[in-house]
């Protein structure tokens, strides 16, 4: 059988150009690619391959090659569709956004408090999700805060990552104690910073919108401090933590000067918080209501800084599937949520790349190489890698965004009729 | 052109439309105070749906309606399937096809209406939803002050009280500007927002009212039901931030104007004899309720079938 092979890509954080065959199995740390470990492909500089004249040859000059994304921070369960329709459609959308795989949050019908409810997910990803789906097991039972998960079955069933999918951690006692729990297990929890009884009943950022729409504010220190109890408790503990959906300009500050001081923390942001700010939400855009809210312009501005520095490690989707009926309700009831999985790295490219504000080199780092050796160390293991796929983007090729490529189904993003740049080529063909 | 169909919030609202809404309220207020009807909405079907309890402003609007020659319906949200736990969307499908052409809404939540607009083809008026908007208040205290002064230009009127959540205050302050009134803020800092997110001045004592120099005094109701956690030490509220007979002597001497947009708790906001007050305009302004919101009415389009 002859091999496909792709001639003279662009690696994209160096602009070095390579030929690749595609070689199903095939795993190979490169050190011209950063020293990544690719699998499914051997890949050399432009030129130097051996490419037999009657191959399938596909010539990608002028288009990118890079690492396929992995998404730190998503919801699979697609309410009134059924678990295998739910991983099905997420797949597809995962993929088409050049995501391979992703750390799959708890919910409600994913519960994943039990070995059951994994071995259920699991059958229902099976042969079905275009995108490896990894689970994160539930920090408490029924994530209601109250009683640990039994992380010592969890872990056994391979899970290193705990979270309550940003649920607000309820009782801290109950956190601390879990924390010395999973330090002596080697686990991860991944929690959002919060005080509950401060941010009961509110939906959006203290400021112009709140005031003019007349809507409850949720203030940043709230988060703030939520952020530093975590951190504090978990420095205690010698757990490690990872941070989710920081959105404040004070919360990526905390985490700077933890990790200056050595705390054994990481910490994600949501593309949305990159992108958007709480005057994008208009008159009452539901489309705009997420969790934690959209903030200030100059959150986004800390928050890019972040990434760009290292402080936050990953760029997430916080991918969070909602039905059109209830985003059609009012803004305080409406759920929180958005989805701009489908169309991950085209946004990415076009709202940060393209303009100049994230380089390639920062967004492998974000978006794939750190949220990997957080979820998926061994794809990173040098002694033994599995490695990671790569994608092929064409940076030329625009989309509008329409409910026919949404592969997930749900329409609750904001991008709907607007132009995105880039096409992903996921898996390579 | 045509006017709008619904009337949601101030700032959707054209120059024009206010002025022509006010203009109107002085033409119905004859009609009403004369005793006659105005056949405006003969024919038509107009509906209350009250999420939240309300007296004057539900009754002021059914009389409005009445006296325009419209068909009036109480939609009884105690009583109805709401309860039940329907949503906002199938109970508009269904009073839809009864045909109604004015849907006037109250609700607990900030844009009900605007959802309720979006899907409804009957005029939609807002008759205040949770903090964000109070439109035909706007206009009956715009009203009220325009027959006190006539021109606003440069009037000055603070509101006291529970800014944070008033809808009152966002859309009589909104109104007042548009008609080149100032507007000023006075209450407990927790329940006043930031001028750098309202854009009007904010002050927490009654010292720095009598300086800013106002002519009108607008009160507001502490609206206990909204407070899930106390924001401020209710003993202290009267003393500090309501109308005392020693304030009312001072307002007296200098011949400010008193509002309210009701109800009032007394010993709360106004000390009895603030009720009485020759400048008093809280009477005005529920007499006025019912020509503003009669001009409303007459002034919308709605896209319904039997308005073609």
């Amino acid at each position: 059988m002859t091999s496909t092979y792709i001639r003279n890509a662009t690696w994209a954080p160096t602009g070095e150009c390579f030929d690749i065959r595609l070689a199903p199995g095939h795993s190979q740390t490169v050190p011209e690619l950063g020293n990544l470990t690719i699998c499914d492909a051997e890949v050399m500089p432009a030129g130097q391959m051996n490419i037999p004249e009657r191959a399938r040859v596909i010539d990608a000059t002028g288009k990118l090659i890079l690492p396929a994304l992995f998404d730190l921070h998503a919801k699979v369960e697609i309410e009134g569709r059924s678990k295998r329709e739910s991983v099905t459609r997420t797949g597809q959308a995962a993929v088409q956004g050049g995501v391979w795989g992703m750390l799959v949050q708890p919910t409600s019908g994913f519960m994943f408090d039990n070995s059951s409810a994994l071995d259920s997910f699991r059958d229902a990803v099976g042969q079905r999700s275009a995108a490896e789906m990894i689970p994160a097991g539930c920090i408490s039972m029924g994530m209601k805060g109250e009683q640990q998960a039994p992380y010592n079955t969890l872990a056994a069933r391979g899970i290193t990552i705990l979270s309550d999918a940003g649920e607000r951690p309820g009782n801290l006692l109950m956190m601390h104690r879990a924390m010395k729990y999973v330090a002596e297990l080697d686990m991860t929890l991944a929690i959002r910073g919060d005080v509950p009884s401060i941010t009961a009943n509110t939906c959006i950022q203290p400021g112009t919108t709140s005031y003019k729409l007349g809507l409850h504010g949720t203030p940043p220190c709230a988060e703030e401090i939520g952020i530093e109890i975590i951190v504090r408790l978990a420095q205690d503990a010698g757990c490690r933590l990872h941070v989710q959906s920081v959105s404040t300009a004070g919360g990526v500050e905390i985490i700077r000067r933890a990790k200056a001081a050595g705390a054994r923390i990481t910490a994600e942001v949501a593309l949305h918080h990159l992108l958007f700010t709480h005057e994008d939400i208009g008159d009452y855009d539901t489309n705009y209501k997420t969790l934690p809210p959209l903030r200030d312009k100059a959150d986004t501005e800390a928050l890019l800084a972040g990434v760009k520095d290292g402080t936050i490690d990953c760029i997430v989707s916080d991918h969070t599937p909602c039905t059109p009926f209830a985003k059609k309700q009012d803004f305080p009831t409406a759920p929180q949520g958005m989805c701009l999985l489908d169309h991950f790295l085209p946004t990415l490219y076009t709202r940060l790349i393209k303009p100049g504000k994230l380089s390639w080199a920062e967004l492998v780092r974000a978006c794939c190489v750190n949220p990997c050796t957080l979820a998926v160390p061994d794809v990173m293991d040098p002694a033994e890698p599995e490695g990671m796929p790569l994608l092929l983007f064409d940076p030329e090729a625009t989309i509008t965004v329409c409910q026919d490529n949404l592969p997930c189904g749900t329409i609750n993003t904001p991008l709907l009729g607007q132009t995105l740049y880039g096409s992903v080529t996921l898996p390579l063909q | 052109m045509s006017t709008p169909k619904d009337l949601l919030t101030i700032e959707s609202l054209s120059d024009a439309d206010i002025r022509n809404i006010l203009q109107g309220a002085a033409e119905m207020k004859q009609v009403f105070c004369s005793g006659k009807t105005h056949p405006a909405l003969a024919g038509k079907s107009v509906l209350t749906l009250f999420y939240e309890p309300s007296t004057r402003t539900r009754s002021s609007f059914e009389l409005a309606a009445r006296r325009l020659q419209a068909d009036v319906t109480t939609f009884s949200v105690a009583t109805s399937s709401v309860v039940k736990g329907e949503s906002v969307h199938d109970t508009i499908d269904t009073l839809m096809s009864m045909h109604m052409d004015y849907i006037i809404v109250r609700h607990k939540n900030s844009g009900i209406p605007a959802v309720i607009g979006r899907h409804a083809k009957a005029s939609v008026i807002n008759a205040g939803d949770g903090a964000h908007a109070h439109p035909s208040q706007a206009f009956l205290d715009a009203f009220t002050l325009q027959e006190k002064y006539g021109e606003l230009t440069g009037k000055r009127v603070v509101i006291i009280g529970d800014i944070l959540h008033s809808r009152v205050a966002r859309s009589t302050s909104t109104i007042l500007k548009r008609l080149g009134a100032e507007v000023a803020y006075m209450g407990p800092g927790p329940l006043v927002p930031l001028q750098k997110h309202t854009g009007i001045p904010r002050f927490t004592n009654w010292d720095s009212v009598f300086e800013w120099k106002p002519d009108v005094i607008y009160l507001l109701r502490v609206q206990n039901e909204r407070m899930d956690t106390p924001f401020f030490p209710s003993a202290d509220y009267h003393q500090a931030f309501g109308v005392t007979e020693e304030r009312l002597k001072r307002i007296d001497a200098l011949d400010l104007s008193i509002m309210h947009p009701g109800p009032v708790n007394r010993g709360v906001e106004l000390c009895d004899n603030a009720m009485e007050y020759r400048n008093s305009l809280i009477c005005n302004q529920v007499e006025n309720g019912v020509a503003a919101r009669m001009s409303i009415l007459s002034y919308l389009t709605p896209r319904t079938q039997n308005n073609d």
